[in-house]
């Protein structure tokens, strides 16, 4: 029993990563390899508040929050005016700057020995609301001018911009509000796991969230969901296959791209809508 | 009342003149034609009035107020708004999101409200869904609301793109090649909608076109462009004898 809740808190923290990336790369369409940076912020700002400053935990997560915000900021003023392949190298840049400054700056970060030690205080409820909220968030976001002007900006930029759209003021919201989900993420990541080091997520895992968003499906937020649910519990439950789980990600990967270019769920959303479509009044 | 002013504008493109000291005024409530063999600059133009390049030398006023170095999205805000030579409509959002992604400029709610579905967001959603739809229906598209835009016919894409610049009730109106792609009969509805919509709403418009039949009939003045430059301006009629014009359309006679 205790296995199944490890594997689905693991998969659950996942997921919060993965709505951060599902946000910015399936959205709004900005490639951010970075993704790996921000997580480690988050761990670390958290950690770092609760161990040596003694912290309360609540508010070492919003301190968390608060840091991969502003270094989501700092970051997008220069690369937001970057388009697709060149955002995606220099935000690849930025998440090895992070773990290489982690690994060199061992006073407060015990470089290559990591911080060992976090007390535990994370648990699957408390994961699932987050899901929760951030689900809503984005989701409302979504259905509204927010997330047609992402949708907007992904497609086309210079239409965006004559239909009135701020493109880089917009790609800054939608920045650093990944940004901090991913910070958020990080910080539950950092009381879960109890033990953080700079390797924890590299280049390799913030381009799975990537892939993940895009065989879910870049239009559906429970798309994104389903395939990160599915991907990180199936590599836990069938550890015999676990070499062949990337070979299996591939594979699932090449199919989609070929017959289902738009991802698994196209632009499906769970909606009342959907699920019980003689509920809904006629317009 | 003057709604656009260009004042000798000029850009080059790596040392190619684009557009050479281009000059024109757009009155209120009429319609304006730009003419000119492919590769004239008449879009170019256009790109330079919506700021998606700035402009070389001189200057754009729109309504009264210098909007040269304005970017392309603060001047779609004064209400200046278009269409593409080559339909560029979202191709992820659906016909009615293509339509309401363009009123989102006269959306007043932020982002916190629209995150908790606050009542000024979702008032105000209400009030863009409406609007969209009754566009849709002033066009014809009604039935197409949740279709994707490519896989409409050719015509409707041209149909719904223009529907989706006028949703920001703009002042001035800019088409590039409307006519383009279309039939007889559906040029001939272009037509009456055009003049229609121009009275209705109060609009100035300025139309880049092959189309002769379509410029010939609507346009009170024409604008001709060669290699950058203007080669005629004048009321239509003038501009059909207009000896440059046509030698520039036809070549030297003999």
């Amino acid at each position: 029993m205790e296995f199944y809740i490890k594997v689905l808190e693991i998969t659950c923290l996942h997921t919060i990563l993965v709505l951060g990336a599902y946000l910015m790369t399936g959205l709004t369409g900005l490639f951010s390899l970075g993704q790996g940076g921000f997580v480690s912020i988050g761990a670390y700002t958290a950690a770092i508040a609760f161990l040596h400053f003694n912290v309360p935990f609540p508010i070492a997560i919003l301190m968390a929050v608060l840091m991969g915000s502003v270094v989501g900021f700092l970051i997008g003023i220069p690369t937001l005016r970057l388009h697709r392949d060149y955002f995606l190298l220099v935000t690849f840049g930025f998440g090895e700057m992070v773990r290489a400054a982690l690994l060199h700056l061992a006073q407060l970060t015990g470089g290559a020995l990591g911080i060992a030690g976090i007390p535990k205080q994370v648990d699957l409820p408390m994961i699932h609301v987050s899901i929760l909220f951030i689900t809503i968030l984005i989701y409302n976001l979504k259905r509204s001018r927010f997330g047609r002007n992402c949708i907007a900006i992904r497609d086309d930029e210079l239409a965006a911009s004559l239909m009135g759209i701020n493109v880089y003021s917009h790609k800054m919201k939608v920045f650093i509000l990944g940004s901090a989900i991913t910070s958020y993420g990080g910080a539950l990541y950092a009381f879960l796991i109890m033990f953080i080091e700079p390797n924890l997520f590299n280049w390799l895992e913030s381009a799975k969230l990537i892939i993940i968003t895009f065989v879910g499906g870049v239009n559906s937020i429970i798309g994104a969901i389903i395939a990160s649910v599915v991907y990180y519990s199936f590599g836990e439950f069938f550890r015999f296959v676990d070499v062949w789980r990337d070979v299996l990600l591939a594979l699932a990967v090449l199919f989609v791209t070929i017959f289902r270019p738009g991802g698994i769920f196209g632009s499906w959303e769970l909606s009342l809508k959907n699920l019980l479509p003689w509920r809904v009044k006629k317009i | 009342m003057e709604v656009l002013k260009a004042i000798t504008i000029s850009k080059n493109f790596g040392g190619v003149s684009a557009v050479d000291q281009f000059a024109m005024v757009q009155q209120e409530n009429e319609i304006t034609g730009i003419i000119g063999p492919n590769g004239a600059g008449k879009t170019t133009v256009f790109n330079l009035i919506t700021g998606v390049y700035p402009v070389d030398t001189g200057e754009i006023w729109f309504c009264g107020k210098n909007i040269t170095r304005l970017s392309s999205h603060r001047i779609t805000d004064l209400g200046i708004t278009r269409t593409f030579q080559n339909i560029r409509l979202f191709r992820n959002l659906n016909v009615l999101d293509n339509l309401r992604v363009a009123y989102g400029i006269k959306t007043h709610y932020t982002m916190w409200e629209e995150m908790v579905r606050g009542s000024r967001a979702k008032r105000e959603e209400q009030e863009t869904e409406e609007l969209a739809r009754s566009y849709l229906a002033y066009f014809g598209l009604d039935q197409y609301v949740d279709t994707f835009p490519y896989n409409l016919p050719y015509g409707l894409q041209r149909r719904l793109e223009l529907a989706r610049a006028l949703m920001a009730s703009p002042k001035l109106l800019l088409l590039d090649e409307p006519a383009a792609g279309l039939n007889p009969k559906e040029i001939h509805q272009l037509i009456k909608t055009l003049l229609k919509i121009k009275e209705e709403k109060n609009l100035s418009i300025i139309i880049v076109e092959h189309h002769m039949e379509l410029v010939m009939n609507i346009c009170q003045t024409l604008h001709v462009l060669n290699f950058g430059k203007k080669i005629a301006e004048g009321e239509p009629k003038d501009i059909q004898q207009n000896k440059a014009v046509l030698q520039a359309y036809l070549g030297d006679e003999g």
